[in-house]
């Protein structure tokens, strides 16, 4: 098993209320947590992709992680809340600044192109109201086959209890179609005290349809193995990634260890044999 | 598909009973093998201040000493393997490190180094090792287990050497570290102690006196009064000082008394915790039999060892894990005429106990 992870704190411009998120996920036992931007382009007005504030302007110490002796790491991450499918888009330099990108699609044919071709990291499965579309076996394989999860989001059930029906309803028909794999249980919590421990998490999970262990599992390695995709994706085929370095200038080339990613290192090109004729 | 919440988190219990007096019983050895203790607690029925023979005992539980940031090659130390590995036995377990989610090391006292390394650390390390019982999936956490006594392990040897370059330069694992010496104490650990920040503990004795409890009956120890699953929960509530009254105006607990019960107007429940080694508790077992041996009002007492919680190995070096909870602990319930009842708890993650 890996550290216990809630990859969806929500962003608010509070700072301090934005603190005490962070600090009590450090004091629950959360080793990593992701803060979360939520974009939802309108065809009304054109609205920016927010930008991310950097760590250390949010928080100056980051706080040590209960039991533990290691400070919590604070991630970036975007959601696209997406109902056209114009709405995402993969090349706007934005989105290079997140370390997650997560859609939240709602027609069927969103989440089948977000499950088979987009190229992110988490899906976000509707809780706040009844599925507008059937989850499907074959797109929600053909998703935990590329390595991209479902996340279950819980706050909205410590709220209110009609979202509560609906979560775990939700949540079952997902556990139906993939069977407990790829699935991630992260709060989308406005305040701290939304927040629930890891080991309430797994508890939770139960609910949700998923065994002991898969629930587990679903607080801690498969986030793990999304922060593995997400840093894979941002690369070149999983070998060397670019950065744009602090001066104004070029960018610099630099190859991270190819232990990180999962993807097999990539082969030479070799030039074509010269033909000649004789 | 409907949820199955009728089903409980699995756990296993092993009850046994035996007399101290009769030659096959294993009780030393079942003490013997559970290394790494973190808490001892004994219940004591109708009984006042804490008898002195017993504070005595209590207040000679070795002192532990505890390394903060020992990097683990360090225990490889040559010095250090001769002075203490080689002679006597060496109680070692990371602190702070949750063996569910990161790398936890355990040196047992019979030499056996065992790390409990997750996917990345072990790949880093490059020693052999096996993947963990408890995984389930994909392999994420693998155990890499080493015989500090063995020949191939001699120092300069070609597994001591990889080892060594394992933790030294490529795997940098850095831990806190709880460290105990039976039957040198601190003096064998001098010289691994003086290089790092070190600081010495005592175990820490907390004593509670209980008044007008309820508690089952528990005559002698032939009649089967209560099942072992109800008596233990209602000695864990008499130690964490819960009701077991459950009156209609109190909603914190409904933990109830296991019937037939009886009434003790006093009660005395005593806990050490540190890392506590089993020849102290051998001696404390020996101490609680003394006692029992004088006519009382109440002839039974109980004790209660916990593992930790964290270790990646309990009884005998089986692996250990944490799935929702990591208890490994053993009760021993004594009377009056030598005989006992021993019950041997475990969570999910562990291996069966002797």
């Amino acid at each position: 098993m890996s550290v216990f992870m809630d990859l969806n704190l929500s962003f608010t411009a509070e700072r301090s209320r934005l603190r005490s998120l962070i600090e009590t996920a450090a004091h629950l036992g959360f080793s990593t947590v992701a803060i979360n931007y939520v974009h939802e382009p309108t065809t009304k007005k054109k609205q920016e992709v927010p930008t991310p504030t950097p760590i250390n302007e949010l928080i100056d110490q980051l706080p040590i992680v209960q039991g533990r002796s290691r400070p919590i790491r604070v991630l970036n991450r975007l959601t696209v809340v997406m109902s056209e499918s114009s709405y995402f888009r993969p090349a706007d330099p934005a989105y290079r600044s997140f370390d997650l990108l997560a859609i939240s699609p709602a027609t069927e044919k969103l989440f089948h192109a977000a499950c088979m071709s987009y190229d992110i990291d988490i899906i976000c499965v509707p809780v706040t109201e009844k599925l507008p579309f059937t989850l499907k076996r074959a797109p929600v394989n053909g998703a935990v086959d590329r390595g991209v999860v479902f996340e279950v989001s819980y706050s909205a059930a410590i709220r209110d209890s009609t979202m509560r029906r609906y979560t775990i309803a939700n949540a079952n028909s997902l556990m139906e179609s993939c069977k407990g794999k790829g699935v991630i249980l992260s709060s989308a919590a406005e305040k701290a005290l939304e927040l629930r421990g890891p080991y309430d998490l797994t508890n939770l999970g139960l609910l949700f349809g998923l065994s002991d262990k898969d629930a587990k599992e679903a607080v801690s390695s498969t986030c793990r193995s999304v922060l593995l995709h997400a840093e894979s994706r941002r690369t070149a085929n999983g070998i060397i990634y670019t950065t744009k370095s602090c001066s104004d200038s070029s960018c610099q080339q630099e190859a991270p260890d190819s232990e990180l990613c999962d993807a097999p290192a990539a082969k030479r090109l070799r030039p074509p044999p010269r033909v000649t004729d004789s | 598909m409907s949820v199955d919440l009728d089903q409980t988190p699995r756990s296993l219990l092993i009850s046994e009973r035996s007399s101290f007096l009769d030659e096959k019983s294993r009780i030393s050895s079942q003490v013997e093998q559970q290394h790494f203790n973190y808490k001892v607690s004994v219940l004591l029925p109708e009984c006042g201040p804490t008898p002195s023979h017993l504070d005595s005992v209590l207040n000679s539980f070795s002192s532990f000493y505890l390394i903060r940031q020992l990097p683990i090659y360090e225990l490889l130390d040559k010095h250090f393997l001769e002075t203490a590995v080689y002679q006597g036995s060496v109680y070692g377990l990371s602190y702070r490190t949750r063996v569910d989610e990161e790398n936890c090391v355990a040196l047992m006292p019979n030499g056996r180094l065992c790390l409990s390394l997750d996917k990345d650390s072990f790949q880093v390390l490059g020693v052999e090792g096996k993947p963990s019982r408890f995984n389930h999936r994909a392999n994420s956490r693998y155990v890499v287990s080493v015989d500090l006594t063995d020949s191939s392990m001699a120092p300069g040897g070609r597994g001591y050497l990889r080892l060594l370059t394992g933790l030294r330069s490529r795997l940098h694992l850095k831990t806190d570290f709880v460290l105990s010496h039976h039957p040198g104490g601190g003096a064998s650990l001098q010289s691994l102690l003086s290089r790092h920040d070190w600081s010495e503990h005592r175990p820490e004795i907390s004593h509670h006196a209980l008044t007008n409890l309820s508690c089952p009956a528990l005559p002698t120890s032939d009649l089967q009064s209560c099942d072992p699953h109800s008596f233990l929960e209602w000695l864990g509530a008499m130690d964490a000082d819960v009701s077991c009254e459950n009156s209609s105006s109190s909603f914190l607990s409904s933990l109830v008394c296991p019937e037939p019960k009886t009434t003790l107007s006093r009660a005395l429940s005593v806990s050490v915790c540190g890392l506590l080694l089993p020849q102290d508790i051998h001696r404390l077992i020996q101490e609680l039999r003394c006692y029992l041996e004088q006519p009382r009002l109440e002839s039974w007492a109980s004790l209660t060892v916990h593992g930790f919680v964290d270790s990646p190995v309990s009884w005998g070096g089986g692996e250990h894990g944490v799935l929702r909870g990591g208890e490994n602990l053993y009760t021993l319930l004594m009377f009056h005429d030598h005989t006992y009842h021993l019950h041997l708890a475990t969570g999910a993650h562990d291996t069966c106990p002797p």
